[in-house]
C-alpha cells in the first residue's frame, strides 16, 4: 500500500493505493480539493482501477474520465492526479 | 434572510442541505442566513480523510464536535465565540456556470460587508475573501439537483491556537508556506478593526453587503416547517456515527 501527496494549486491530493503487477488494484483519493459534482471522485477511482501505473497510461485515463464526466475542478489539472498517483506508486 | 441561529454542527449542515433541496425543487425561496456553532466545531471537506486531517483526542478533550460538510474544500476550526457563518442558497442559473465567477460573485457580498464594517476587503480566487492581502473568509460551494449551496467562514477572533492543536496540517503545506506564519496569511475583524464588534453588527453589515450586491433588499423569513422537517431527517448523516468516515 503506498501512500503520497501532491500540492495542486489549489488543494492537495492525498492518495492510496495498492499495485498489482504494475496496474493499480486500489486507490483511494482524498485532500481538500474542489470537484463538482462531487460524486464523481468515485467514478475517478473506479476508472483508475486496472490502469497501468505509468505517465502516460494515467493521464489518458483521467482525461477521458475529465471528458466523459463533464467534471470541474477548479484550478486542479489531470496532471496533478497523475502526479499525485505516481508519486503513491513509488512509495 | 433568516433570523441567526445558534445550532450544533449537525443541524446546521442538515439545515444547509434541507435549503438546498427545497430550493432545487422550488419549495424553498433563495435565501441567505447567518449562523454561529455550538460547540466549537472542526468541518472537513467531503473528499477528506478524518483520521488524516483532524486530532480526533484533542477534539474529545476540548468538547470539539467534528463534521463532514456536503461541500469541499479544507478542515476548518468554527469557534463558537469567533466566527459567524453565512450560507447561501440559490437557482443556479442565478449565478454563472464557472464556478470561480459564481463564488467571485456570492463572496462579492461578504466583500461589500466587510466593506460596511470599515475594512478594505477583496475577492481572491477561488473561494477567499481577502482583507490586507490576508484570508478573512473562505467559502465552499455544491451544486446539486439544480440548486447551489454556498457556505462559508466570517473571522471576527478565532482562536488560532487551538485551531492548530485540532488540525492536522500537512507537512507539504507547511513547507510550501514555510516562512509564513499563519498571522502572515489570515486576519480576523478584530485585528483589522481593533475592536470586537457583536454578531449582531457584523451581521448587519453583511446583510447591506449583500443587499449592495444584489441592488434588492432582502426580506426577513424563518424556517419553514417543511425546512425543519427535512433537517431533522437529514440530521443523523452529519452525526458522528453517521458518514463521518466516509473516507
Amino acid at each position: 500500500m503506498g501512500y503520497a501527496e501532491f500540492k495542486a494549486p489549489k488543494g492537495v491530493i492525498k492518495v492510496e493505493l495498492e499495485l498489482t503487477d504494475d496496474a493499480i488494484s486500489h486507490v483511494s483519493i482524498s485532500g481538500d480539493f474542489f470537484m463538482y459534482p462531487e460524486d464523481a471522485l468515485e467514478r475517478l477511482e473506479q476508472a483508475l482501477v486496472g490502469v497501468k501505473a505509468d505517465r502516460e497510461s494515467l493521464l489518458a485515463a483521467v482525461q477521458r474520465f475529465y471528458s466523459s464526466t463533464g467534471v470541474q475542478t477548479p484550478m486542479v489539472e489531470p496532471e496533478h492526479w497523475v502526479e499525485a498517483i505516481l508519486r503513491a506508486a513509488g512509495e | 434572510m433568516l433570523p441567526l441561529r445558534v445550532d450544533d454542527a449537525f443541524t446546521s449542515m442538515a439545515i444547509d442541505e434541507a435549503l438546498l433541496k427545497l430550493n432545487a425543487e422550488g419549495k424553498s425561496p433563495n435565501t441567505i442566513r447567518f449562523w454561529r456553532w455550538l460547540p466549537s466545531t472542526v468541518s472537513i471537506g467531503c473528499f477528506q480523510s478524518v483520521e488524516r486531517e483532524v486530532d480526533l483526542e484533542v477534539a474529545k478533550r476540548y468538547g470539539v464536535d467534528v463534521v463532514r460538510r456536503i461541500t469541499g474544500g479544507g478542515a476548518v476550526f468554527h469557534d463558537h465565540d469567533g466566527e459567524l457563518t453565512y450560507s447561501v442558497v440559490c437557482k443556479q442559473g442565478d449565478v454563472p456556470d464557472d464556478v470561480i465567477e459564481s463564488y467571485r460573485l456570492i463572496c462579492g457580498g461578504l466583500v461589500h460587508g466587510f466593506e460596511r464594517l470599515g475594512l478594505q476587503a477583496e475577492f481572491k480566487p477561488v473561494n477567499d475573501v481577502l482583507s490586507n492581502r490576508k484570508k478573512i473568509s473562505g467559502s465552499a460551494q455544491t451544486r446539486r439537483w439544480g440548486s447551489v449551496l454556498q457556505h462559508g467562514t466570517i473571522l471576527i477572533d478565532p482562536n488560532i491556537r487551538q485551531m492548530f492543536e485540532l488540525l492536522k496540517v500537512s507537512p507539504e503545506k507547511i513547507s510550501d508556506k514555510f516562512i509564513a506564519s499563519v498571522f502572515e496569511r489570515v486576519t480576523t475583524v478584530v485585528r483589522e478593526l481593533g475592536r470586537k464588534p457583536s454578531f449582531d453588527e457584523v451581521r448587519a453589515a453583511m446583510r447591506t453587503g449583500f443587499e449592495r450586491l444584489l441592488g434588492a433588499k432582502l426580506v426577513e423569513g424563518e424556517l419553514t416547517s417543511e425546512e425543519f422537517e427535512l433537517a431533522a431527517k437529514l440530521k443523523p448523516k452529519y452525526a458522528p456515527n453517521g458518514w463521518l468516515k466516509k473516507r
